[in-house]
């Protein structure tokens, strides 16, 4: 189906935005991309008579290094993401994933915000943004505030914002030298069935691994039990160690059976791409 | 332009500038639009709809239902009359036609839908065939009556009193005592799901009541099956009913036989003004798709691996509505043959109503359904008798000449030729990129095209010497005005930039039974050739008459003709004959069963055929399949247009990829779940094998000008079982249900180490 009729305001800073939606209140909506909006609207399971498009608002483009973190603006799509040289040079695991979200066109207009903001269960940025310790900075009638990455994800298609406020930033701590970054994800799908994030740092003597796994649960899983069985186990020794942890780990997610696959399908996949992404983190083979 | 400059097809330059005219770009005076309210129940009574706010939003001129079919026949068919023109009190499917909102703009139209407000009253419902099946089942249709020689030759043979709408079955020999005596009999059971053509056009129309009578701009692919239908259900004479078909964006069988035109044209009449309906992709999911099938195989085998009988047995799920569905199921049976010496054979075929979206016709009818079964069952019983399966195939291959079934003209092609060029282009790429670990699967499929040898063609010879080529054959993106401009270049020895071939309009061109099974080229390069026959004839009486030559001398060249060393333009000619410098020659091509002698008449006129072979690699961890290189071989006579020729063949195999990998329709709870192309995976570039090879085999042979053969239908054939029988060579597991995903193929690798 087609969108119904709505009317489309286009403010050209964040304040017109928010008195926007004041105005209007549940009949508006903010509106990005519109990669996932409009396909929600031409469904019709959702329905607004107005739009408040982000597009013109002067800074919300922004793609900087601020201090130690990175800075996303709200209206950075997957493809900048991908092709930036400062994402590239400095987190480049980040650039990999953005690089295979859904196709070119997706990627072209689609938004790391309204990624967030839709909180598709089976998103892709969700697992390593919690992992590298992402914040989101949101902002309503009464100011600013910032949410941890692994706090904002509530459940499918729910999150910590409020629906008035508008996500206006997503800071990135910029990683300490000697940590390495892994995304891999995994599905026959549009969207993957599971994905996980693992990062490996080379402390002396003293290995650190972390992990993180999306898609499978509500929102994104710490998955703690692994670090910990790999606390302190050198790159080489992951061999005889990890096989079980990540297998431990992936029997006690909470998967179900739908269209991605069967319950246990998606555990054992949980189970192989935990071990790829830790292994390929600490630069071993055997993470394809 | 001049002949350097011209593009490979006629079409290409309009298509690449976005110029070209598809139906939905057609605006037709006075013209309105509508848009469809689909049922949301797998089966239910319709206990009422209510229209009235929907009628008071702005724009909506009018809403047709079930209600409203007084004064036509409300029942069409083209195998069986068993179909409702829209819903009438009772809905059959999912996605079936209940409402049609119409409105002074589609948006507008759109907008109303929602306010109609339809009453179900639910009844029980089947989605599997075999649920069908069951002496339980609700009953899906009270009764149908079969069309004797309607579309297809022959009738359909429906079981009263249950939901089967089609039966068939064929026996050769002694299948019984075969089975008694042979030194293995092997029996396998294979699932092929029902998979959506994707046309990268939804289905759209045009419909227009006028003192001229119907007009329809359709999709459809056979445009005089839609005229028929039409007529039929309006009470109009078959002159009075006019289809147009413009430039559509693909068929593959979707909009095969009659689909939209109906419905679209029922709106027009009840409206009172010209109506456009054209359909998102999601609705043209719920229009048609692939039949699914269950093919349980018996094969008795000698010691040596040699073929001694076979029983094929096919369980089709139809859908909602038979459709082509009946062809289907015995080309299914057929298809499952092989291109071997099977001295005792057994087809039975047995298609049934169920409350999913129509069953219909879709490239290769039946054949992908029946050679993933065969081809799959050749290896297993290669592997169990440890022979290798190229060299089984050989060992029971037909020679050219030799009879797949008695009653069917013999093969006429060589298919040990096309396996061999299979493995040598395989070992070429191999070589290519020789370390690594690629896995081999091979499979063959043959096809008995259904080539109704009932065309037409005009020739239309203008006095500068330009050529109209006027026929029903519908450009779907395969390139048939190419070959047509070709043929009728080549017939008259005229360059081929002064031919174009016309839009299809059946107030002008010739009967023709329609744009499928692999039949447009070669019929129409027939009837061309006959036209050109009728020309070159008229050129020969009135240079004889006019100018006083020997028509024996007359030589055809570009721009007019030579005789006795001279040359003359056809204005030397025709305008001394017609006393103005103006004028034309018209030549008629007619192709009847009756052609050649007879010969056309013979079933099937020839044999498509293909050879494909795969090189896979497989995660064995995930049990994803790469498919890293492909060799799709056939022998299709002659090409007539090469690169158009080897873009069937690759589009036919890349399709048969998405058959064998992703595509699959799923219902659950009578709900289809995954009618959108987000949720429907079909092959795009970033799938196609990184090496690719098409072989075509041009040895002659062909029943066409130059022993070409109908092609575009064949490469979707093997390649499905050619994948599983690479899973089963390199890894030790057989999967007999498509399509092979990820997950049913590491399932297969837990069980089997779980044995
Ligand atoms: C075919 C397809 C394939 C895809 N594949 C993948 C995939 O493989 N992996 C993956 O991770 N994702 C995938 N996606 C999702 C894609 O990443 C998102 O659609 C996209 O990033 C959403 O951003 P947008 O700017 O288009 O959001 P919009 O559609 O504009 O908005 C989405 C939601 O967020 C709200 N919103 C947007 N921006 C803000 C803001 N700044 N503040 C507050 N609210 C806001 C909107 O109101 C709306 O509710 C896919 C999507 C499609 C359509």
């Amino acid at each position: 189906m087609r969108l119904a009729p709505f009317q489309l305001h286009r403010p050209t800073e964040l304040h017109a935005a928010l008195a926007l939606r004041a105005q209007f209140g549940d009949d508006s909506a903010y509106y990005a991309g519109g990669t996932e909006l409009l396909l929600a609207l031409k469904a019709r399971v959702l329905r607004y008579e107005h739009l408040i498009d982000l597009k013109r608002i002067v800074g919300f483009d922004r793609l900087a290094r601020d201090g130690n973190d990175l800075v996303i603006g709200p209206l950075v799509t997957h493809l900048r993401l991908a092709t930036d040289p400062l994402i590239r040079e400095s987190l480049p695991a980040y650039a990999r994933l953005s690089d295979n979200v859904g196709n070119i066109r997706v990627r072209a207009s689609g938004t790391l915000a309204g990624n967030l903001c839709f909180s598709e269960p089976h998103a892709d940025p969700p697992a390593l943004l919690c992992l590298l310790g992402a914040s989101v900075t949101v902002h309503g009638p009464n100011g600013e505030r910032s949410v941890p990455m692994a706090e904002f994800i509530l459940g499918p298609f729910t999150t910590a914002r409020a629906d008035d406020e508008i996500l206006t930033a997503i800071r990135i701590p910029l990683p300490t030298a000697g940590e390495q970054f892994c995304y891999r994800s995994f599905g026959h799908l549009e969207y993957p069935a599971v994905g996980v994030a693992a990062a490996y740092q080379s402390q002396a003597g003293a290995p650190r691994y972390r992990v993180w796994i999306g898609c499978i649960g509500d929102n994104p899983i710490h998955a703690e039990p692994v670090e910990a069985a790999l606390a302190g186990v050198p790159p080489q020794a992951l061999s005889d160690v990890l096989p079980q942890a990540a297998e431990a780990m992936a029997a006690e997610l909470p998967a179900t059976d739908d269209i991605y696959g069967s319950a246990d399908y998606k555990r054992h996949l949980a189970a192989v791409f935990i071990g790829r992404a830790v292994l390929e983190s600490a630069g071993m083979p055997g993470g394809r | 332009m001049s002949a350097a400059e011209r593009p490979d097809r006629v079409d290409f330059l309009d298509k690449v500038t976005g110029r070209a005219a598809f139906i939905s770009d057609l605006d037709v005076p006075g013209m309105v639009h509508g848009k469809v309210l689909r049922s949301t129940m797998p089966h239910a009574r319709i206990t009422g709809i209510d229209i009235d706010a929907a009628l008071s939003m702005p724009g909506v001129i009018g809403i047709v239902t079930g209600s409203d079919l007084g004064g036509i026949d409300p029942i069409w068919g083209v195998s069986l009359k068993d179909r409702p023109l829209i819903a009438i009190d009772r809905v059959r499917y999912v996605g079936e036609p209940v409402a049609v909102v119409v409105a002074e703009t589609e948006a507008l139209a759109e907008e109303a839908l929602d306010a109609v407000m339809v009453d179900y009253d639910p009844l029980p419902y089947v989605t599997e065939a075999a649920e069908a099946l069951a002496p339980n089942a609700p009953l899906i249709h009270d009764g149908v009556q079969p069309l004797k020689d309607f579309y297809f030759k022959g009738e359909a043979k429906p079981v009263a009193g249950t939901n089967i709408f089609q039966t068939y079955a064929y026996e050769t020999g002694d299948v019984d005592a075969a089975f008694a005596s042979a030194d293995r009999v092997f029996e396998d059971s294979f699932d092929f799901p029902m998979v959506y053509h994707y046309a990268m056009e939804p289905h759209c129309g045009i419909a227009s009541f006028g003192d001229d009578g119907l007009t329809v701009w359709s999709c459809g692919q056979a445009p005089t099956a839609v005229q028929k239908v039409l007529s039929r259900i309006f009470d109009l004479p078959i002159a009075r009913v006019r289809v147009i078909t413009p430039l559509i964006g693909g068929g593959f069988g979707g909009k095969a036989s009659v689909k939209i035109d109906p419905l679209v044209a029922t709106v027009a009449w009840k409206i009172g003004r010209p109506v456009r309906i054209c359909f998102s992709a999601s609705e043209s999911m719920l229009t048609a798709r692939r039949l699914s099938a269950t093919v349980n195989l018996k094969t008795a085998v000698s010691a040596d691996g040699m073929l001694q009988a076979k029983s094929v047995e096919v369980l089709m799920n139809g859908g909602a509505y038979a459709d082509t569905g009946p062809a289907v199921a015995i080309k299914a049976a057929i298809r499952a043959i092989g291109p071997y010496k099977i001295p005792n054979l057994r087809l039975r075929s047995t298609a049934v109503y169920t409350n999913t979206v129509p069953g219909a016709a879709f490239r290769s009818i039946g054949g992908p359904q029946g050679v993933w079964a065969t081809e799959s069952q050749m290896d297993i019983i290669a592997d169990a008798l440890g022979i290798d399966p190229v060299e089984l195939r050989y060992r029971n291959m037909l020679k050219r000449g030799e009879h797949v079934r008695p009653d069917l003209t013999p093969i006429d092609v060589d298919m040990a030729e096309a396996m061999g060029l299979a493995s040598q282009a395989m070992s070429r790429l191999d070589a290519q990129e020789p370390h690594r670990r690629i896995v081999h699967g091979t499979a063959l499929g043959i096809a008995d095209p259904a080539n109704s040898p009932v065309a037409g063609v005009l020739l239309r010879l203008k006095i500068d010497g330009s050529i109209a080529v006027i026929s029903s054959s519908i450009e779907v993106g395969q390139g048939i005005r190419e070959v047509l401009c070709r043929v009728a270049a080549e017939q008259l020895g005229q360059p081929v930039a002064a031919v174009s071939a016309l839009t299809p309009d059946t107030a002008i061109a010739p009967f023709d039974w329609g744009t499928g099974a692999s039949r447009s080229s070669l019929m129409m390069a027939l009837a061309i050739e006959d036209a050109a026959a009728d020309i070159k004839a008229q050129i020969g009486d009135i240079a004889a008459s006019t100018l006083g030559l020997d028509p024996a001398r007359i030589e055809l060249v570009a721009g007019g003709f030579t005789a006795d060393d001279k040359r003359y333009s056809f204005a030397d000619l025709l305008h001394p004959y017609f006393g103005i410098d103006s004028g034309e020659l018209i030549g008629i091509g007619r192709i009847s069963p009756r052609s050649r002698g007879g010969a056309l008449a013979k079933a099937p006129l020839f044999w498509e055929t293909a050879a494909g072979r795969c090189g896979i690699t497989l995660d064995e961890d995930t049990g994803e399949i790469a498919v890293k290189r492909y060799v799709s071989v056939a022998d299709i006579g002659r090409a007539i247009n090469r690169t158009g020729a080897e873009g069937q063949d690759e589009g036919a195999a890349i399709m048969g990829l998405g058959h064998a990998l992703f595509e699959e329709l799923i219902y659950a709870d009578g709900q289809p779940v995954n009618g959108t192309m987000i949720d429907y995976h079909v092959p795009t570039i970033d799938d196609v094998p990184a090496q690719f090879e098409t072989v075509l085999i041009e040895n002659g042979g062909g029943p066409g000008p130059g022993g070409m053969r109908g092609m575009g239908e064949g490469a979707i054939l093997p390649i499905a079982p050619a994948i599983a029988n690479a899973l089963a060579t390199g890894f030790g597991i057989r999967v007999k249900q498509l399509p092979l995903t990820p997950e049913r193929v590491w399932r297969a690798l837990q069980d089997k180490k779980d044995r």
